[in-house]
This record gives structure tokens, sequence and C-alpha cells, in this order.
């Protein structure tokens, strides 16, 4: 794994505030109801500064940021350069 | 504005009268990527989609259910049904977290209760999703093509005077089990929208709509399609799920398109800010704008004054943030505060004590001990009745606490195919809201609701669907579930909060592989993420005297065990 997608595991737990939860590279988040919708911006800015790219939202679909691996994909297929 | 209007018999009529050349819709998918179309290009996509319906044997007061991504396409199949004198319907897409199973099931009670003629789903229908809109042998399913290229200007038959027939049904709440469709005439909605486009001065060749909100809800569908559909304004919009992911993209469009109008739930006013770096907001402009209104959720100053707060230094205007009471069964809104106040909607400080033990607003001063705040949703719209009533249904006086009761010259004709429904929700001319409010001064607090209805993030859930998935697991007692919606301060909105029984005390040594399990179900059943799942040992969830759990009992209970959960503001 990643030092980025470590970060990115990281984040996402503290961000779920649960105490005791584990989650690896291709845990679901979001079809397991870990994460709502509502959380996933706090994703995509976290994932845009981990990879130093902009990802625009209209590219994106909530199953495309499912798991922490998902993420990375999403980002190399869709983020542009930033301006 | 009103003389527009005028002698318009149908919402197909207002379409009509548009100047072709001014643009009508912009889709913004990003910087590079939008799409666009003039009032008189919509007029021949939507002519198009109505001869497809027509091949399709569709005939006036047929029901059409769209189910399609938001976009101009979306809105010119709604347009094209209305055109043949049929009745569409947007229902939400489906959701990758919701089994099909379900999403299926809820369909089929949607379209039979609307006995559709036809299910309208977009090209790029993901093949794997099919399996949700399979349906009886009376409906047939259609792929919408899409109508951007070229074709005949076809004729289309005369329609008699529409004024008094349904012009489109929309759906009040979120979850499909329970949804009842709310049946709206052309002249309804006219008389609607002509209030609405007085009570905010519009003028179509110089205001702009932005809209990130659904097709499928109340906000979505009047304020930001109708509404500058009759009142020829243009509107620029993004899919809900692309604000959600990236709300600043909210700043972009209205900085980049000049919007002057939008419309927003409660929590939106401090999501924004919240969740858009600071760093960036200097890139925006949002001097454009001269009304955001917020509406659907109880409205809180808090939530607003952060948004002022956050952008006044990026040219929002004092005064521009605004507030409107609203809902399906009138069209739309009920109220709307007065936008030419430069101070924003109403506020009023009341005593604490006496609002809670007796239900009373006793004005007091700001810096009262134990004063609480309340903001007004506006005045009432001309053709509007407000009643205030007590759960034995005696008229109260302002300043009391009771449900909102309305009479509108724009109301409902009631929920389609369900005159049960409707016998109960609409008594002797008067719409029971099932809200909480007062009057004081002419003006309408909204503070909460009687019926336990849950709204997260401008949505509305029942609990009766989340305890029925709840209960279903094997782990949790038959009955014992009780789903709440506790405000969340940080998000501006409600969590969804499960607390249920166990069936045996020693199952709560699993605790933590149940309520994964119960998350997986309760997103898979309904698409809403639980927040917090309390488990509890048998006994504990309060029992009205028929047996049955006690959801206010519940609540007060699970707020005082724990009382962190005790923010409300």
């Amino acid at each position: 794994m990643t030092a980025e997608a470590q970060q990115m595991i990281e984040h996402i737990v503290r961000l779920i505030r649960k105490p005791g939860l584990t989650i690896d590279e291709n845990t679901p988040l979001v079809s397991s109801g870990l994460i709502d919708s509502m959380a996933l911006v706090d994703l995509l800015l976290k994932i845009e500064d981990l990879t130093h790219m902009r990802i625009p939202a209209g590219k994106v679909q909530p199953k495309d940021m499912d798991t922490v691996a998902k993420m990375f994909v999403t980002a190399q297929r869709v983020g542009k350069p930033r301006k | 504005m009103a003389a527009t209007m005028t002698g318009c018999r149908s919402l197909i009529d207002a379409l009509a009268a548009a100047p072709g050349d001014r643009p009508f819709v912009t889709a913004w998918i990003d910087e590079d990527e939008r799409g666009n179309v003039t009032f008189a290009e919509f007029r021949r996509r939507a002519r198009l989609q109505a001869t497809i319906f027509c091949d399709h044997g569709v005939m006036v007061g047929d029901r059409v259910i769209i189910i399609m991504p938001q976009s101009i396409s979306a809105m010119t199949t709604f347009v094209g049904a209305m055109m043949l004198g049929a009745v569409p319907a947007f229902l939400a897409y489906p959701n990758f977290k919701v089994e099909a199973s379900k999403y299926r099931s809820g369909l089929a009670g949607v379209t039979a209760n609307l006995n559709a003629k036809i299910v309208v789903i977009d090209e790029e229908f993901p093949d794997d999703m099919l399996g949700h809109v399979s349906l009886g042998a009376e409906t047939r399913l259609l792929r919408a093509k899409d109508s951007g290229g070229p074709g005949a200007d076809v004729k289309l038959p005369e329609l008699a005077n529409q004024a008094g027939s349904l012009a489109f049904i929309q759906h009040s709440a979120g979850t499909t089990g329970l949804q009842k469709g709310v049946a709206l005439t052309h002249a309804a909605v006219l008389r609607q929208l002509e209030h609405l486009a007085e009570a905010l001065k519009i003028d179509g060749a110089t205001d702009c709509v932005y809209s990130w909100l659904p097709l499928y809800h109340d906000m979505g569908l009047i304020a930001c399609f109708m509404l500058p559909m009759v009142c020829q304004m243009p509107v620029v919009m993004q899919s809900p799920l692309d604000w959600v992911m990236q709300p600043e993209t909210m700043l972009q469009i209205i900085s980049e398109h000049k919007c002057t109008l939008a419309w927003m739930p409660n929590f939106a006013f401090q999501f924004v800010p919240r969740r858009t770096p600071p760093s960036r907001w200097t890139q925006y402009d949002l001097s454009s704008v001269r009304a955001m209104i917020n509406c659907s959720e109880p409205v809180r100053s808090s939530s607003m004054q952060e948004f002022e707060n956050a952008f006044s230094a990026i040219g929002l205007k004092r005064g521009v943030l605004q507030s409107s009471y609203a809902m399906a069964e009138t069209v739309f809104a009920v109220t709307q505060s007065d936008i030419s106040r430069a101070s924003g909607p109403e506020r009023i400080w009341a005593d604490g004590q006496r609002f809670r033990s007796a239900h009373l607003i006793i004005p007091v001063a700001e810096a009262a001990p134990g004063a609480v705040s309340f903001t007004s949703s506006g005045r009432l719209l001309p053709g509007n009745e407000v009643r205030i009533a007590s759960d034995s249904g005696a008229l109260l006086a302002p300043g009391c606490v009771g449900e909102i009761l309305i009479k509108s010259d724009s109301l409902f004709t009631g929920y389609y195919n369900r005159p049960d429904l409707t016998a109960k929700a609409i008594v002797d001319g008067w719409y029971h809201t099932g809200d909480l409010g007062f009057c004081l001064e002419g003006e309408l607090y909204v503070i909460g609701r009687k019926k336990d209805l849950l709204i997260v993030g401008g949505e509305n859930f029942y609990p009766q669907d989340i305890e029925e998935i709840v209960a279903n697991h094997p782990a949790i007692h038959d009955g014992r579930a009780v789903a709440m919606g506790i405000y969340n301060p940080d998000l501006g909105t409600e969590d969804v909060v499960v607390v249920a029984e166990v069936g045996r005390k020693e199952l709560l040594a699993n605790a933590m592989e149940i309520e994964r399990e119960i998350r997986n179900l309760v997103v898979g059943g309904i698409g809403v993420a639980v927040r917090l799942i309390f488990l509890k040992p048998p006994k504990w969830i309060v029992k009205s005297t028929a047996g049955k759990a006690a959801r206010s009992a519940t609540r007060e209970k699970l707020l005082k065990e724990h009382p962190e959960l005790n923010v409300e503001s």
C-alpha cells in the first residue's frame, strides 16, 4: 500500500470517529453505510491534496469513491493538473 | 411580470410565449463542459419528445414516470409529456447503494398506484440496473433518445382548455414505499408561480436562477424549473450529487453566470462555507445574487449567519438571505419573507421556559436568560390562509404553538389514487401540514414537525421504513427498533440515529458486527447512512400501552442516557 493510501485510511478513520473500527484499501465505505454522501466532499478534498490534482466532481460518481483503492484509481482517471 | 402569465391556461401556453432566442437551461458539468438550450431549442426538443410519446400511444391524462439523471433531456421529456396533456412525474434515479430488489419494489408500488402507461429511462441507464425497473404488463419501458439532433418540427394534437386538468404529479418523500403522489392542476401551478414571481419581483430579462436541487423535489421542480420556464428566465443547474461532492462549484457557477436567485435547504447554508477551503473563497464573487432563499427544513438563523459571515467579503449583500415555507401539497411556497428587508427574515426571542412548558411564545429581550430564538418563514403569499390548531383541533391565538393548517389557491387536488390519504390530509378545505409553528404579527414561524419525519440533507424519510429494516435483523427483538432524526450542528441537518433491543443480552458481545450488518441493511434498503446505532438489552425501549415501541418516549430516554446527543439549538 502506498503512503498516500495509508494517509487516506487514517483520514477516514478520524472522520468516522468510531472506536475500534478498522478499514483497509478495499473496505466498502459508501455502500456499507459507513460514510454518507455529505462526507464525500471531505474525501474528494483529501484526495486532491494527496494527489496534487484537481478532480472535477462532474466526472465522479459515489461508487467511484466506495473504497480507498477506487478513490486513487478515480483520481488517476479524471484528475487534472492544478491550475 | 404577472402580465406574461395572465391569459395562459396552461404551463405549455406559458412556455410558448417565451422569446425563442433567450437562454433557458444551462446544465453545468464542470468548467470545460456544459450544455445550453434557448427557449426555442427547448420547445423543439420537447415537441420531438412529445411525438415519440404519441407514437407509443400516450394520450391525454396518461401518467408518464421519468427516471433520468438531472439533465436538459429529463426536462424536455417532462414537458414533452405535458404537451400531449399527459401527466408526468419525476422519480429519483437509482442510487448504487440501494439494492436492486428494494428499488424495484418501491418503483412497482409507485407505477401501480399511478397506473403509469410509460416509464422513461435515459440512454445511459446502466444495464446492470435494468433489473431495477422491470414492470407489470400494463406499463411499458421506454429508453429516451437524446433529442439534441435535428428533427422535423412536428405538429401536435390541439388540446382543449387545460387549466383544470392535472399538469403533473410531485412526490413528497424520499422513500418509495410510502410515497404519496401530489396531483397538481395547471391552474394551481400557474397561480402559485404568479404569486411567487410577484413576491420576488422577478424579471426574466435580468434574473437568472442557480440550482443544484433535484427535479423530483418541489424546490428543484417548481422554483428552479417551472418558475424559470413560466417567467422566461434562464436557469443554470448542476446535479445534486456533483454539488454535494464539491459544494464549492456553487460559488463558481454563481460567479461565472452572475446568477441572481437560488433556493436551498437549511443545511446547505453551512455546508458550503465549511466544505470550501477558505483559501479559495476570494476566487469567487457573489455580488450578483439578490435573493437566496432558505426553505424545506426549519430555518435556523445560525446557519444563515454563518453563510453571510463567510461570504460578505466576496460580495454577498446584506438582506440577500431570505426564508420561505414551502411544500409539494401547495405546489410550493405558502410564505415568503420580504426580500426588500435589508436585515433578512424577522427574528424573535421568547421565554424558553414558557415555550417548553406551555407552548407559548412570550417575547423577551435577546439577552434575557434562557431566551430561545426563532426565525420567521415570512408572510403569507396572496391566496393563502393559515390557522394554528391544538391537538384537539381548537383554533389557537397568535403566539400559541400548534399544528399549521393551510388553505391555498394553489392547493393540490389530492394524493393520486389515494382518496383515503387525501381525506385525512384535507379537512373542510384546510390542509393539515403535520408541521408545528406559530403566527406572530403576521409572520409565520415553523418550528418542527408533528409527524415523525426525518429530514436528512433536505430529503425526507419515514422512521417506519428504517425501523422495519432494523427489526428484520435476526439479533434484534421483533418490533423493538426506533429510528429518529437528531440535529447535528456540524452539518446543519439531522443525523439518522437508531436504537434497537437485542433479543438476548449475550448478543451485545457481538455489537460491532450487528451494527455493521444493520448499517448495510439500511443503506441497501433505502440509501440513507445511519450515523449512530445504539444496541440495548431486552426491555430497554419504552412501549406504548398497545405494546408498540413509543418513539417520543424512547427518544427522551436515549437523550437522557446519552447527554452528548442533546445539542438541539
